[in-house]
């Protein structure tokens, strides 16, 4: 009782402090996790076993870490390695390809492709928004298309605001179609040991269909937006495509070794190679083309998310190892009377709602042994409930501007450069598509699932 | 002026610090910048300065705001850094000018020109002279000062270290009420003149 007194008292001040971002947010993670190993484990359970288990160091050392054919990995809960790893092989390429300019040549090259005409770059950019935040982090993503979106509004004269709002949108839902697109995805995927293929074949195909509509409707409400003020443009003063490439051997390998990583984690089941060996080879083979740069590409590595979600693990692994989550799954389970749709409603709706407020990976992290409780106390289909929390945390996150860090980075791009977006503006905008995905994908898992 | 000479000014409302500002932009013959910051910003930019206007020296509620890799998603914070970009690169340009709050003592305390000044002044002479100049009674004045000055201060201990009024974060606090705008201002171009012909400022000046 003690430890589950403890583990509760150290999530919420945990998330207090994130939210309220009184510290750093892997300050607080780090600092939140070393509590649980202290008190929870130390003085609540008594047991060194468990705070051991909860770091999970022992799965580098297993063949099924690194080859998924060998076996399987021990289920501890505590920290995801697999996840961690992952992540920074990811970021390792991202950052090796911004380093060479292929972002940029890429929204550079298809503005020009479509002859810079407003509404062509208006759908171009969302659908390109969609296809990278399947395979990159959807911050880079934005980064990019909203740099260069604004580059364009410039010269074209036609206000960027829109045009942002619908990229960022796309990027969180792209986010959602695959296992390596939002961090609660590869969380999911890796935790419940879920492949590629099991991702674009169910969360993919819901974010597709979503994908036509949210065309439609963002066409809809900002068609009278998009048109162009300017009486003459003139395009020379755009740079072409390939002068925004810093180093065109660099873009080559960059590019191949990124087409590379899409192949080896489109056949990861096939082939048996865990997403954390994928990781490791594209970090490998990103940092030993890079010459002198890898250096600096390495020092780039965003390790404070990488800090976060380890801290954030072991808080978690606190919470589930002192039976906490079957409470809050029991509780579900209760209120939804066992029946699997209540059930889909209920966790869709609330990972939405909450991704819409909070950091949708805390949520999600916590949400996974939920919703495997749920699934063994019922008898209910995981990969259900799994797709289920996936869509309502990645999709529920472009409700506010706090809800995605797509959405952060997407409304800091605009206001730097004078495009102020309010809460409001926002609100009305998007809370109306987030609301109409969230929908369709209930109406599409009940009508496949169910 | 001969020199780059940069003077921040932070003020209590009502301490008649933004017309001393208005004195020294004078005095020295160098631009104030103030609200009209912003509008320079905008026309740079070309983009609707009412937006900006909105969001200026505001502070937001933490709830309502999310950092990730130093991006906010808050409106007020990022009209602040292009702000505090804005008189950063105005200060690397070898600009002279006074810059009235906008945390400019903290923003450019790496400017060696720049000679930091905080107003404040008794609350009964601050209240008459609100009353007067907003035709307010005795406690419309004092809930007016009260809350521009919260808002002064989150605003400012949002993005500085130190302290808003704190003395040692400026290199100057003066009580305006002593002694009236006129002569404080009198004894600040004092201050300033000293600091211009001060070796230190000399040397760096020489560099």
């Amino acid at each position: 009782m003690l430890a589950q007194i403890l583990a509760v008292v150290i999530f919420v001040v945990m998330f207090i402090f994130i939210i309220a971002e009184i510290a750093e947010r892997h300050v607080v993670s780090l600092l939140s996790a070393l509590a649980t190993l202290i008190l929870v484990f130390g003085f609540g359970m008594q047991s060194l076993e468990k705070a051991w288990n909860t770091l999970s160091l022992e799965h580098f050392f297993s063949p099924a870490f690194w080859y998924a054919k060998a076996g399987s990995l021990e289920e501890s809960g505590g920290i995801n390695w697999e996840t961690i790893v992952f992540i920074f092989g990811m970021m390792v390429m991202v950052e090796g390809m911004a380093h060479v300019g292929f972002f940029r040549w890429l929204c550079m090259r298809i503005a020009k492709m479509v002859k810079y005409r407003i509404i062509p770059i208006f759908f171009t950019f969302m659908i390109l928004s969609f296809i990278l935040a399947m395979f990159i982090d959807s911050i880079t993503v934005i980064l990019f298309l909203a740099a260069v979106t604004i580059e364009l509004a410039e010269l074209l004269k036609f206000n960027p605001v829109p045009m942002i709002l619908s990229e960022i949108f796309c990027a969180n839902l792209g986010g959602s179609a695959t296992m390596c697109g939002d961090p609660p995805n590869i969380i999911i995927g890796t935790s419940l040991h879920y492949s590629f293929s099991d991702f674009i074949t169910n969360t993919g195909v819901m974010a597709a269909v979503s994908l036509l509509f949210v065309l439609v409707y963002f066409y809809f409400i900002f068609r009278k937006d998009l048109i162009s003020k300017a009486k003459e443009t003139d395009y020379s003063s755009l740079p072409s495509p390939e002068s925004t490439i810093t180093d065109r051997k660099g873009f080559l390998i960059s590019s191949l070794i990124f087409l590379v990583t899409i192949f080896l984690l489109v056949t990861h089941a096939a082939t048996g190679l865990t997403v954390s060996t994928v990781g490791v080879l594209v970090a490998v083979v990103t940092l030993a083309f890079s010459g002198k740069n890898a250096i600096m590409i390495l020092k780039k590595v965003d390790y404070k998310t990488i800090a976060f979600f380890i801290g954030l693990f072991v808080v978690i692994g606190g919470l589930e190892q002192t039976g906490i989550l079957e409470i809050v799954a029991g509780f579900i389970g209760k209120i939804s009377g066992g029946n699997l749709m209540m059930m889909v409603a209920i966790i869709l709706w609330l990972s939405a709602i909450a991704s819409a407020i909070v950091d949708n990976i805390p949520f999600a992290t916590t949400m996974i042994p939920v919703i495997k409780a749920l699934s063994l106390s019922y008898g209910v289909d995981l990969s259900t409930l799994a797709w289920t929390l996936a869509m309502g945390t990645d999709i529920g996150g472009s409700a506010t501007p706090i809800g995605a860090s797509a959405n952060v980075v997407g409304v800091a791009t605009a206001a730097r450069e004078g495009y102020v977006i309010k809460w409001g503006y926002y609100l009305k905008k998007m809370l109306p598509a987030t609301i109409m995905v969230v929908f369709i994908s209930m109406v599409l898992i009940f009508m496949k699932y169910l | 002026m001969e020199h780059q000479l940069i003077i921040s000014i932070g003020r209590e409302f009502g301490s008649g610090g933004h017309e001393i500002a208005e004195k020294l932009a004078l005095h020295y013959n160098i631009p104030l910048l103030d609200q009209n910051l912003l509008d320079e910003i905008a026309k740079e930019k070309e983009v609707n300065v009412d937006s900006l206007k909105e969001m200026d020296e505001k502070y937001t509620n933490k709830l309502f705001r999310r950092t990730i890799r130093g991006f906010s998603s808050s409106p007020q914070d990022n009209v602040a850094m292009m702000q505090f970009e804005y008189l950063q690169n105005k200060a690397k340009q070898g600009d002279s000018f006074v810059i009235v709050g906008r945390c400019s003592e903290d923003v450019l305390k790496d400017c060696k020109y720049m000679v930091s000044i905080f107003v404040l002044g008794s609350k009964e002479v601050k209240r008459e002279r609100v009353m007067k100049l907003y035709d307010l009674n005795e406690f419309m004045a004092e809930r007016l000062m009260h809350e521009a000055d919260t808002k002064r201060k989150r605003y400012h201990n949002d993005f500085c270290e130190g302290k808003w009024g704190d003395s040692r974060n400026y290199h100057i606090s003066v009580n305006s009420s002593l002694l009236g705008i006129e002569e404080t201002t009198k004894i600040l171009i004092n201050f300033i003149d000293c600091f211009c012909n001060s070796s230190d400022h000399k040397q760096s000046l020489a560099q």
